[in-house]
């Protein structure tokens, strides 16, 4: 009895047991369909989807910069801008146990200063995960002993060597090679160029420019990397292409001249040649040194960019300055042209003008006048109320049409970057500008190059060329080659004239003011030395206009704040008879175009002969 | 053969050998599969582990360990362990305490036991020894277990849980449940009670959810939605995805798999190593696993239901239902149908605590075969 409710039991737990182990079986199963679906759907369905997927993990491109180009001088192969090699420490946070106290044990032992670190820690959110980020860049050699001495403290933490770039003769070619910077985020995202993280590219001049062509072609190597991005073995290169040199048409020893000659003060000097375009002198003062920005010299930003000297304004391709004086001989041509004048027209300057004898006085530079006054006269002597009475018998529309083929007003093309286009006024111009009507005394402003014309000094340089060339105009340039490809003159502007004996006549007048002895700039004349056609100018920022004063007296008040002086303007060309330099200089409250700006052309006129002549 | 005494006895002298291997391994088709998965699974973690030999010495020591201890357990009469089995209940009791008290201070949670030589998580021994300690306890008397025997060990069961959750480790503490439950629920614990338990649940959850801290909740959050945490957890799931479906049919070759020889399959040695078996091996070495795996459950079940008593009959079972619930929680997790748990795949994946307290277990089930010749 006892035994068989026993096997009685032992058999209704065995079937209990078998159907319990059923239920489970049965719950454990449909998990095992699960599963096995799920297997097959990766396998088999998705199996392409997920071998690209594990390709794109482990193979990465990792692009290969060639080393940026050179930038040097055509003439005498002199290298302005190169690449040195320099020494940065960087860290991989990821793969860094205690990062605050590395860092802070780097920089206890190799001497890191504190905002180096600040803007650090700024940077590791902004960096993809698994990178190198730089610590501290241009690390002395110094500081590299000491990092390789307690290397195995950090081993995390690397010296990269990389390319900086250096400009040889700092400031004194800043405003045309310009400086590197920073890759942006929108320059990033642009285009076809690979730009990594860490690339630097020109921001303004020639570096900016020629880009294209001094970043080369960026190649890449296909590598195998693991799950830290650290690199496995490399699979496939491409070599970059190798980047392109820039050799400019400048001449150092007439730039450094020229940079010296201003002496710091605000200003421009461009000289180029007339029968070419090539550019042989663009300062523009004060100037800073380009290597702040490569970040190859130390340096105050701050105290630069809050300078009221502007020293990072290109003045010679974007300043904007009244012509004065010097746009005299342009309007004498037009006068000319359109037969208002020959040279035979004679005036009496009295030292004013006025319209029919009444109304508002125009004055001229001297009180009482140049007396009886020709073209020729006019020109040498600079006399404002010539031109005045020439311009009061033209129109506004008439100097617009004229002056418009010497490049007035528009853009001489130049290869720099925030060149400026200078204002030829018109009557349309004046309406949308201010919403006036154009008035007689604005074209009588407009005789002696003042009121709302405004110039730049390079654009001054290639009207002055068309006088120069007589009726031809060369778009500046200046970028003589690429590695060994010279770039062809490109003609710019063509002037025809109903008389060409015109041409000559005012060449004429234009070297008389130098030769002559009542020329304006007659200080600068020597007999030695090359001949030079030239023409002064003295802008006026205030202009004069209260009556009862003599202009001396009148001057003497403005005078008193240096900013309200008048500019010092020349321009000229020679040698003559045939000429291969024009040069104008722009010295911002100068005050005097004889005094100041024309001793600075002639002697880059002179140099620029010794120079050419040991050439030959 | 023939199964009488004097047959047997007259065979002994003249196939010693023979008949003693068969007498130690009591089961050889089950062992022999168990050593064909050991020495797959050692070649898998020289692969997982970045060909790393001192990982695979180890692995090999805590292997012979857990191999002989399997092949001692096995000789032994399995009643007269079926009480020090009840009381090993108290030994997990306490090792659970102790972590919770005096944690290892080189991890961040509170589960490891640290023995100078080696540490090791009681949460790994317990859920596979938590089974066979309550089915020991279940069946002591040789009768359909009381209602009183259910709700001890259902009690027993909850507080390791519960403990386990304290780690925390909400994952381990819902395995943990799981197989302490399985005996309970294995010796006809009434449907109607379970039935009427998960819809109180199912009405409940809503209020406990909304009463636990928003600490909780993210806990909650991540282990069940693994996207909530996209550069953790999902990202390692999408590796292993990965890795399992470029390995394709016949997978890239023994170590030859770039997702797992360049690091990105997460813990590949361990809980991942499935990952790693499929990119390398593909669809063909899974299938040849699971065959492996196959032959192993169904030699547990086949001794289970041929067990003459009712504890060897739960307790193997037990095991077995065990076994593969971890073998079909790992895959599924690595395969990404289900939340990430702390799951190794047994007796491939690093970890020697898993790896032994798994051979221990069989040795369990040995045992239970009394007589060699079914």
């Amino acid at each position: 009895m006892f035994k068989i409710s026993d096997l009685q039991s032992q058999e209704a737990s065995l079937r209990g047991l078998k159907r319990r182990s059923k239920i489970v079986m049965a719950f454990l199963f449909v998990l095992s369909l699960a599963g096995t679906i799920q297997i097959l759907k990766l396998t088999v369905i998705q199996q392409e989807n997920y071998v690209t997927e594990s390709e794109k993990n482990r193979i990465i491109r990792v692009p290969v910069y060639p080393a940026r180009g050179l930038i040097g001088l055509s003439g005498d192969h002199s290298l302005l801008v190169e690449n040195i090699v320099s020494q940065k420490l960087t860290i991989n946070p990821i793969s860094t146990v205690n990062i605050d106290s590395t860092i802070k044990d780097i920089q206890k032992s190799i001497g890191i200063p504190e905002e180096v670190i600040h803007s650090f820690y700024d940077g590791i959110s902004s960096n993809p995960r698994n990178t190198n980020i730089t610590l501290m860049d241009n690390l002395s050699e110094e500081q590299v002993a000491k990092y390789l001495l307690h290397k195995e403290r950090w081993p995390s933490s690397d010296i990269d060597a990389y390319l900086k770039r250096y400009v040889i003769n700092g400031p004194l070619f800043s405003h045309v090679v310009g400086y590197t910077g920073a890759v942006t985020k929108q320059e990033r995202d642009d285009e076809e160029y690979n730009y990594s993280i860490n690339s630097r590219l020109g921001k303004t001049g020639i570096e900016k420019t020629y880009e294209n062509e001094l970043r080369g072609k960026v190649g890449y190597r296909t590598v195998e990397v693991d799950v830290h991005g650290k690199e496995v073995r490399e699979l496939e290169k491409v070599l970059p292409l190798k980047a392109k040199n820039i050799f400019l048409s400048l001449d150092k020893e007439l730039q450094e001249l020229a940079r010296r000659e201003l002496k710091g003060r605000r200003g421009a000097v461009v000289a180029l040649d007339p029968n070419s375009g090539l550019v042989k002198v663009l300062v523009s003062s004060p100037d800073y040194n380009p290597n702040i920005f490569n970040e190859t010299a130390k340096g105050n930003l701050i105290s630069l960019t809050s300078d009221t000297n502007a020293p990072f304004f290109n003045r010679a391709i974007s300043g904007n300055y009244p012509p004065a004086s010097t746009l005299k001989p342009f309007l004498g041509l037009l006068g000319l042209e359109n037969e208002i004048i020959n040279w035979n027209t004679k005036i009496q300057d009295e030292g004013f003008f006025q319209i029919q004898n009444e109304g508002r006085k125009y004055r001229g530079w001297k009180e009482e006048g140049h007396g009886v006054v020709d073209l020729n006269k006019a020109i040498v002597e600079s006399s404002d109320v010539y031109f005045y009475q020439l311009a009061s018998k033209t129109t506004v529309d008439q100097i617009n049409s004229f002056l418009k083929p010497f490049g007035f007003g528009q853009k001489t093309g130049i290869n720099l970057v925030g060149e400026e286009s200078g204002v030829l006024p018109s009557r349309n111009w004046k309406l949308g500008r201010t919403g006036e009507a154009w008035f007689v005394g604005d074209t009588i402003n407009l005789g002696i190059g003042q009121g709302y014309i405004s110039v730049t000094p390079l654009q001054l340089a290639v009207a002055v060329s068309v006088l120069a060339t007589k009726g031809k105009a060369y778009k500046p340039n200046i970028v003589e080659r690429i590695d060994d490809t010279f770039i062809e003159p490109e003609l710019l502007y063509q002037v025809k004239i109903k008389e060409k004996r015109n041409w000559k006549k005012l060449e004429e007048s234009m070297i008389s003011v130098i030769r002559s002895w009542n020329g304006t700039a007659h200080n600068i004349f020597n007999t030695e030395s090359a001949l030079i056609a030239g023409k002064t100018g003295t802008a006026q920022i205030k202009s004069l206009t209260e009556e009862n004063l003599t202009v001396q007296e009148e001057y003497k008040s403005i005078r008193q704040d240096v900013k309200k002086r008048d500019h010092a303007i020349f321009v000229g060309y020679g040698p003559i008879p045939s000429p291969n330099l024009t040069v104008v200089v722009v010295v911002e409250n100068g005050e005097s175009g004889s005094a100041v700006a024309a001793p600075i052309a002639k002697l880059i006129i002179d140099n620029y002969q010794i120079t050419k002549d040991s050439d030959v | 053969m023939s199964k009488r005494p004097l047959d047997y006895n007259l065979n002994r002298p003249f196939s010693t050998s023979r008949f003693s291997l068969s007498r130690i391994f009591k089961d050889t088709i089950l062992v022999c599969s168990v050593l064909v998965v050991l020495i797959f699974g050692i070649f898998m973690l020289y692969s997982a582990s970045g060909q790393s030999e001192s990982m695979v010495l180890k692995q090999l020591v805590y292997m012979g360990l857990g191999f002989i201890g399997m092949l001692a357990i096995a000789q032994i009469n399995p009643n007269s362990y079926q009480n020090v089995l009840i009381n090993l209940y108290w030994i997990g009791l306490i090792m659970l305490i102790y972590v919770l008290i005096i944690p290892d201070e080189r991890h961040v949670t509170k589960r490891w036991i640290d023995l100078g030589l080696f540490s090791f998580q009681p949460s790994e021994v317990i859920r596979l020894i938590l089974p066979l300690s309550i089915a020991a306890f279940l069946t002591r008397k040789e009768l359909k277990p009381k209602y009183s025997d259910w709700f001890i060990s259902l009690i027993a069961v909850l507080l390791l849980s519960f403990l386990i959750y304290q780690q925390p480790d909400l994952g381990t503490s819902l395995i943990v449940f799981t197989s302490g439950f399985l005996p309970i629920f294995l010796t006809g614990f009434p449907l109607f009670i379970i039935i009427f338990a998960l819809s109180l649940m199912g009405i409940l959850s809503p209020l406990i959810y909304a009463g636990l801290s928003s600490y909780q909740q993210q806990r909650i959050i991540t282990l069940f939605d693994p996207n909530a945490d996209p550069l953790g957890t999902g990202w390692n799931i999408a590796q292993s995805k990965t890795a399992i479906g470029s390995g394709g049919y016949f997978g890239k070759g023994y170590l030859e798999g770039t997702q797992s020889q360049l690091d990105f399959i997460p813990e590949s040695h361990s809980d991942f190593i499935f990952a790693v078996i499929a990119e390398e091996l593909g669809l063909l070495g899974m299938s040849l696993l699971f065959l492996a795996y196959a032959i192993i459950i169904y030699r547990i079940f086949f001794i289970a239901f041929r067990s003459e008593t009712i504890f060897g009959r739960l307790a193997s079972a037990s095991i077995g239902f065990i076994f593969l619930i971890f073998i079909l929680i790992n895959v599924s997790m690595v395969v990404g149908i289900i939340p990430v748990v702390g799951v190794p795949l047994p007796l491939v994946s690093q970890g020697g605590t898993s790896l032994a307290t798994h051979l221990l277990a069989f040795g369990f089930v040995l045992s239970v075969k009394r007589k060699s010749g079914w």
